[in-house]
């Protein structure tokens, strides 16, 4: 399990947003959206970034690190 | 959360029925192999696959491939490869074992075709190995 977390499903949903939605904005196929969104995918740095301009929102609001072992 | 197959994962499930059905036959009801019946396997497997990757590819719509297609191909290659180094270690171990007996249990005539068999398999087994792993890891999103 990656120890980065993330928020997606939930700031996808405020924007009435569908995962093949998203994944054609970001350029990603919707299983890697959704293997992100139950994290069980890392993406690299820059789809992370373009996942949270996407989303209008900051990187850190998106997505965060836990360091393994540290997860309620 | 159901999800369906993407472009990449249907394609590798298609090479793997492909592979399987042409090389199985050959491999494991191995009757009166010979040159012209690899030749004939090879040219099965290229046509087989150039018909089930077009009606995938018609019946896709969305085919792109994006960075984790990516990691998950290398993941492939590099089992594959592993697979095919430690085949052919095997394979020159066995050889090695049998030149240092001094002797080879294999009429002369049959020795081409034998070892023909050994390194084509040896390919089909990495292959398959290589479709394998890919598929797995899709299913385990990675």
């Amino acid at each position: 399990m990656p120890s980065i977390r993330n928020q997606i499903r939930e700031l996808r949903a405020a924007r009435n947003m569908t995962q093949q939605e998203l994944a054609d904005k970001v350029g990603v196929t919707r299983q890697t959206v959704i293997a992100i969104e139950q994290d069980r995918y890392s993406p690299s740095l820059e789809t992370a970034f373009k996942v949270a301009t996407v989303l209008g929102v900051r990187l850190e609001e998106c997505f965060q690190y836990e360091p393994r072992g540290k997860r309620s | 959360m159901a999800t369906s197959l993407s472009y990449r994962e249907k394609s590798l499930y298609a090479s793997l029925v492909a592979e399987l059905a042409v090389y199985g036959p050959y491999f494991f009801l191995h009757r009166q192999n010979s040159v012209n019946r690899v030749a004939g396997m090879i040219l099965a497997i290229i046509v087989l696959q150039i018909i089930l990757q077009s009606i995938i590819a018609a019946f896709t719509r969305n085919r792109i491939t994006d960075e984790r297609d990516r990691l998950i191909e290398l993941r492939g290659y590099r089992v594959g490869y592993f697979t095919l180094a430690s085949l052919m270690i095997l394979g020159l171990g066995m050889l090695w074992f049998h030149a240092a007996l001094g002797h080879f249990p294999i009429e002369g005539r049959w020795v081409g075709l034998h070892f023909l068999n050994v390194f084509f398999g040896m390919l089909v087994i990495s292959d398959i190995a290589k479709t394998t792993t890919q598929i797995v890891t899709y299913r385990r999103a990675l």
